[in-house]
C-alpha cells in the first residue's frame, strides 16, 4: 500500500483538494445557485404567462371574429330585405302608375266619346232644323199656294220624321 | 531535442519546483504539491468570478452572453440530473454536480495556458474528487435504501461478494484515473512537443502540431469533465433508483 501511494505520488494534497472543492461548492451554493434558479424559474413563469396570455388573446380574437361574422351576416340579410322591399315597392308603384295611366286614358277616351256623341247630336239637331227649314222652302216653292199652311206643316213634320229615322 | 525534465524546468516560470522537494512542501496536514494547490485556488477564484459575474444583474428577458453561458451549462447539468435521478432526490444534487462540472472543466482547460497546470493533471485532485463521489454514493445509498443497501453486495449470489466489492471499489479508481490520464497525458504531450522542435523548426511550422494538440486538448477537457459528471450522476442514480 505504501509503495502504491508513493508510486502514485499521493499525499495530503488529496485531502486539501477535497476541502477546496467543498469550499467552492459552498460558495457557489450560497452566492450563485439561488440567482440562477430564480432567474430560470422567473423565465419559466414568464413563458407560461405568455403562453396563457397568447391563448386567451387567441380565444378573444376568435370570439371577436365570430361576432363580426354574425354581424356581417345580419347586415347582409338586412340589405337583402331592404332591396327586396324596395323592389316590391317599385313594382307596386309601377303598377299603380300603370293603372292610373289606364284609368286616365279610359277617362280621356270616354270624355272624347261623349264629346263626339254630343257634337253628333248637336249636328243632327242642327241638320234637322236646316232640313226643316229647307223642306219648308222647297215645299213652298213646289206646292206654292195649293195647300194651306196647316197641311203643309203636317206634311213637313212627317217628312222630317222619316228623315230623322234615316241613318246619317 | 530536449528531455521532459528540461522542458518542465524551462516552464517553471513561477518557481514552484524550487519550493520544498521538487514542489512538495511539508505542512501540518502532511506533504502537499504546492503547484497543484495554488492552481486550484486560482481556478476556484476564476470559477467564482466567472459565475458571480454571470449571475449579477441577471435578466429574465434579455440575458447577456455570460449569463446565457452559465445558464446553459446549468440547464445542461440539471437536464442530465433530472433525466437520470428522480426529481425529488435529484434536486438537491444539482448544485453539487454543477460545481463538479465547472471545477473540472476549468481545471482541465487551465493547464492549456502556458506555465499553468491543470489540477486534474495531479492524481491527488482526481482521486480526491473520485473518493468524494464514492463516499457520496455510499451515503446516498444508505439514506434511500437503509440497511438493505448492503444487500446488493450479495446479489445475485453471496458467493460473488469479493467481485461486487471490487466492482464497487473500481468505480472511484477508474473515475480518478480516466480524467487524470487524459489530462496529464495532454500536458505531457504539450511539453514533449515544446521540447521536440528547435526554435527554427517551430517557426517553420512546427508550432502547428502544438496548435492542433491544444485544440484537441480543449475538446478532451470538455469531454473528460462531462464524463466524470455523467458517471457521477449514473452512480447516484443507481442508488436512488427504486427496485420493484
Amino acid at each position: 500500500m505504501e509503495a502504491v501511494i508513493s508510486a502514485l505520488g499521493l499525499n495530503a494534497t488529496l485531502v486539501a483538494q477535497i476541502f477546496n472543492f467543498i469550499v467552492l461548492l459552498i460558495f457557489l451554493r450560497v452566492v450563485v445557485y439561488k440567482p440562477i434558479v430564480n432567474v430560470l424559474e422567473q423565465r419559466q413563469k414568464a413563458i407560461a404567462d405568455n403562453v396563457t396570455a397568447a391563448e386567451n388573446e387567441r380565444k378573444e380574437a376568435e370570439a371577436l371574429r365570430q361576432s363580426y361574422l354574425a354581424e356581417m351576416q345580419k347586415s347582409k340579410e338586412e340589405a337583402q330585405a331592404i332591396i327586396q322591399q324596395a323592389t316590391k315597392a317599385g313594382e307596386a308603384q309601377a303598377q299603380q302608375i300603370l293603372e292610373a295611366a289606364k284609368a286616365e286614358s279610359a277617362r280621356i277616351k270616354d270624355s272624347a266619346l261623349a264629346e263626339i256623341e254630343r257634337e253628333k247630336e248637336k249636328a243632327v239637331a242642327e241638320l234637322r232644323e236646316q232640313v226643316v227649314t229647307l223642306s219648308i222652302l222647297v215645299a213652298n216653292k213646289v206646292v206654292s199656294k195649293k195647300i194651306t199652311d196647316d197641311v203643309q206643316h203636317d206634311m213637313v213634320r212627317e217628312f222630317i220624321k222619316e228623315a230623322g229615322d234615316l241613318p246619317c | 531535442m530536449r528531455g521532459l525534465e528540461e522542458v518542465h524546468e524551462d516552464l517553471d516560470f513561477w518557481g514552484f519546483l524550487h519550493l520544498g522537494h521538487h514542489g512538495v512542501v511539508p505542512t501540518p496536514i502532511g506533504d502537499v504539491n504546492v503547484k497543484t494547490l495554488v492552481m486550484t485556488w486560482v481556478i476556484m477564484i476564476l470559477a467564482a468570478l466567472f459565475t458571480v459575474a454571470a449571475t449579477r444583474a441577471m435578466k429574465v428577458n434579455k440575458p447577456g452572453k455570460l449569463q446565457l453561458m452559465v445558464e446553459e451549462m446549468f440547464l445542461f447539468i440539471r437536464g442530465l440530473v433530472y433525466d437520470n435521478i428522480d426529481y425529488r432526490k435529484g434536486a438537491g444534487m444539482v448544485c453539487l454536480l454543477f460545481t463538479l462540472f465547472l471545477f473540472l472543466l476549468f481545471s482541465n482547460l487551465w493547464g492549456l495556458i502556458p506555465t499553468m497546470m491543470s489540477p486534474t493533471a495531479d492524481i491527488n485532485t482526481t482521486l480526491g474528487m473520485a473518493l468524494m463521489v464514492f463516499l457520496l454514493v455510499q451515503v446516498i445509498g444508505l439514506k434511500y435504501k437503509g440497511l438493505s443497501y448492503f444487500k446488493h453486495f450479495l446479489e445475485p449470489v453471496p458467493f460473488f461478494l469479493p467481485l461486487t466489492i471490487i466492482e464497487e471499489l473500481s468505480k472511484p479508481i477508474t473515475l480518478a484515473f480516466r480524467i487524470y490520464g487524459n489530462i496529464y497525458a495532454g500536458e505531457v504531450l504539450i511539453a514533449v512537443l515544446l521540447g521536440l522542435f528547435s526554435l527554427t523548426v517551430t517557426l517553420m511550422g512546427g508550432f502547428l502540431a502544438s496548435v492542433i494538440w491544444l485544440a484537441f486538448s480543449i475538446f478532451v477537457g470538455f469531454i473528460q469533465a462531462f464524463i466524470f459528471t455523467m458517471l457521477t450522476i449514473a452512480y447516484i442514480s443507481q442508488q436512488t433508483a427504486e427496485h420493484h
